[in-house]
């Protein structure tokens, strides 16, 4: 009988695409979409407007799994993201870090919680959209690489996958391009094909983080207070901190002569310090929750890594020293500018993948 | 191979319903309304259909009111008789209706009407005792079901629709999944409006019917010519009517044969998997049940996760109510019943029909218990096992 594998199908045309060249290639698919928020449905019965999740979304990767001739269902998986995802995102801008709940998603639920129904569902594979590549060498470990498309890459948030996880999953797309990936849509003739890219966070639609948060949150946790110069000079007030993430330039409602930046958050006092430009250089981070994918054993002394602290950021000459307890300290080589507490940072070695972490506490002096 | 175990939601088409809709097709087409001959006989295959759906349920033909199906039938029973029933302003119903008896009532208390929606047993039974006591002048409706479609478990109305008559509120019986599966009869149920729906009996979906026992005392929701003397205005569907009145002809024909057969399958069922599966329960008591619905909490499992294995194993089971995207949510029954939320997302209905056979049935019980086994064993090893 043929591997069966499981793929996350988003009704986007990546997620399409990779059910199909699996398909293609002779897999026992299952499409599986997750439901991940509540729809909203107005009082009076009619439904809202479109957002994540939507029923349009689904139908699409259900006529993808029809044209392509594989079984496809729509899971529930609210509850597990609520917990896992929306509610760390919530609790960590009110702390005045900036969560990347892609990366929370990614841990929980496709690569764990999906990964545990498709063993229930006797599949040896999850495949996913995600622009990527997993190879494993002459020794049997398995290797998380960059994507062929560079301007597409998603590895950075996949960096905590382990060794576990990457010999169960499949990305189809590492050496497509997206343009590629549009062409093949057509060819085959899916729906979606010409489908925009969805930008911005999934479950953030028709409305702005800091409106989003402040809904989610109770009044007691919106944690007003001073806007200050590094100085400790009194610039203004806000109305709370999860509407500030460091580097932060608009927005801040202040006047200080020339463009100041948010440099750091502290949510003890309630304080946002803005700085000039050139005071926002920081040597490095400590890093909480670091995974290693395991491809390489850990190492004793801190080694040279090319280090990325955000998504669309090019990756930074740094060392990262190993403490123990899931912590790591990395030095950049060069100051680096707006280092953005609880963003993910990432350690590669040429265009492997081979940890990362959760950005803590930047290096100040 | 397919082994179909949802009848509730759905049945098959019957055999004979297929052959008497496929010499319809290739005939004629005319509107019952005209006043030509093929209109003439249009007209004789829509009135032959209502006494045949009428003759099930021991009704008159005309008062059968052919509806788009047993949703629109439950919502012209619901706002037709509050419309009705001027100066009355509360309805009796309950918690485990089906969502086309929950989702009017809720408009219905948005437009300002009073619902008491009473709680069942912890086996899904109504308290009859109760909803007589809160039978007054002001009530306009009694609504429900006479068998859940998620439990099958049936409720006793007869002395509700004999109390509601005596303060003058109307008894409204959906009756959608009880037809077919029991007896059924408006004369000693004594009600006033009865839901019918066309493909729980193995006709075409898109078609029911509601028991009108005095259309004065109902009114129309949409306006329009003359059909179905103007209670449900529009052409009728004739193709659907047809389906049903075949499908309710030869169930009137054959329905102790057929309820006996169906009793026995869903027993043999539930006696193999009680034999293999530790710790299974019924949703319900073992009597006062249709027979032909086990809904069953399947310990250890979730259940949309056994679902979508069976599925893939190709038996066809179901649980809880789909949303419009497809994704399941927990039962409302059987929450209202007092199971916990994991007890609800650990059972799956099995509804059976006249069409399986019984090497189907025992095939399905090795399906079940197989899947059952093999997820019982991933679930209680879950999330360490590849971590």
């Amino acid at each position: 009988m043929n591997e069966r594998v499981v793929v996350a199908m988003s009704g986007g045309v990546d997620s399409s695409v990779a059910a199909a060249l699996l398909r293609e290639s002779g897999y026992d698919v299952i499409g599986l979409a997750m439901r991940l928020v509540a729809s909203d449905v107005h009082s009076n019965g009619a439904a809202s407007h479109k957002r994540c999740c939507s029923y349009e979304d689904f139908e699409d990767a259900r006529r993808v799994a029809e044209l392509m001739d594989f079984p496809f269902y729509v899971i529930d998986m609210r509850a597990e993201f609520d917990a896992n995802v929306v509610t760390p995102f919530v609790r960590s801008y009110l702390a005045g870090r900036t969560p990347n709940p892609c990366v929370a998603c990614n841990q929980f639920i496709k690569f764990d919680e999906l990964l545990s129904r498709a063993r229930a569902l006797e599949a040896n594979y999850v495949a996913t959209g995600h622009y990527a590549r997993i190879v494993r060498d002459h020794a049997g470990r398995y290797h998380l690489m960059c994507a062929r498309d560079a301007q597409k890459d998603q590895s950075y948030f996949l960096f905590m996958l382990k060794q576990e996880q990457l010999c169960r999953i499949l990305f189809p797309l590492g050496e497509w391009t997206k343009d590629e990936v549009r062409r093949k849509a057509r060819a085959l003739g899916l729906v979606n094909a010409d489908k925009p890219e969805s930008q911005q966070i999934c479950f953030v639609v028709g409305t702005t983080y800091d409106e989003f948060v402040a809904r989610r949150a109770a009044p007691h946790e919106i944690k007003p207070g001073r806007i200050v110069d590094s100085s400790g000079t009194v610039l203004g007030t806000h109305s709370g901190i999860h509407r500030f993430t460091v580097g932060q330039r608009r927005g801040l409602g202040v006047a200080a002569g020339e463009p100041v930046y948010v440099r750091e958050i502290r949510p003890e006092s309630g304080d946002v310090v803005v700085a000039r430009r050139e005071q926002l250089a920081d040597r490095g981070f400590t890093a909480c929750n670091v995974s290693l994918t395991g491809a390489f054993d850990p190492w004793p002394s801190p080694r040279t890594f090319k280090v990325k602290i955000r998504y669309r950021h090019p990756a930074l000459s740094a060392t990262v020293e190993l403490l123990g307890r899931e912590r790591a300290i990395v030095r950049f080589f060069e100051a680096c500018t707006a280092v953005t507490p609880g963003q993910a940072c990432v350690f590669y070695q040429n265009d492997e993948v081979v940890g990362g972490g959760i950005i803590e506490t930047p290096l100040r002096e | 191979m397919e082994i179909y175990l949802d009848y509730n939601a759905g049945a098959p088409l019957r055999p004979e319903v297929r052959e008497a809709l496929m010499n319809f097709l290739s005939g004629e087409g005319a509107n019952p309304s005209s006043v030509h001959r093929s209109g003439q006989r249009a007209r004789r295959i829509l009135e032959q259909a209502r006494g045949q759906v009428g003759a099930l349920i021991e009704a008159a033909a005309k008062n059968v009111v052919f509806t788009s199906g047993g949703t629109e039938a439950n919502n012209l029973a619901i706002f037709g008789a509050l419309r009705a029933q001027a100066g009355r302003r509360k309805v009796i119903s309950s918690l485990i209706e089906h969502s086309s008896i929950i989702n009017p009532l809720k408009a219905a208390e948005r437009e300002g009407f009073n619902v008491k929606w009473l709680a069942p047993d912890h086996d899904g039974r109504i308290d009859i005792e109760q909803a007589i006591a809160a039978l007054d002048e002001n009530t306009a409706l009694v609504t429900m079901a006479l068998a859940n479609s998620e439990t099958g478990v049936i409720q006793d109305l007869a002395p509700l629709a004999a109390a509601a008559r005596e303060v003058g509120a109307l008894m409204h019986i959906d009756a959608a999944q009880a037809l077919g599966r029991m007896r059924l009869s408006v004369k000693r149920l004594e009600c006033d409006l009865m839901t019918l729906s066309g493909h729980k009996i193995g006709a075409l979906a898109g078609i029911g019917a509601l028991y009108v026992r005095d259309e004065r005392r109902l009114c129309p929701l949409m306006f329009g010519g003359p059909q179905e003397r103007g209670i449900r205005p529009g052409t009728q569907n004739l193709p659907g009517a047809l389906s049903m009145g075949v499908a309710a002809e030869v169930l009137a024909k054959n329905l102790t044969n057929e309820i006996n057969y169906v009793t026995f399958l869903a027993e043999r069922l539930r006696s193999r998997l009680w034999n293999s599966v530790p710790g299974i329960k019924l949703n319900g008591p073992l009597f006062g049940r249709i027979p032909n619905t086990l809904n069953c909490v399947f310990p250890g499992v979730r259940g949309e996760t056994m679902l979508l294995a069976l599925d893939l194993e190709g038996v066809r089971v179901s649980m809880g109510s789909a949303c419009a995207a497809g994704s399941i949510e927990p039962s409302h029954v059987l929450l209202a019943m007092g199971r916990s939320e994991s007890e609800a997302l650990s059972s799956l209905r099995l509804s059976l029909g006249p069409q399986l056979t019984v090497e189907q049935v025992d095939q399905a019980a090795r399906i079940i218990v197989h899947v059952w086994r093999r997820l019982a064993c991933v679930d209680t090893s879950h999330s360490g096992a590849w971590q």
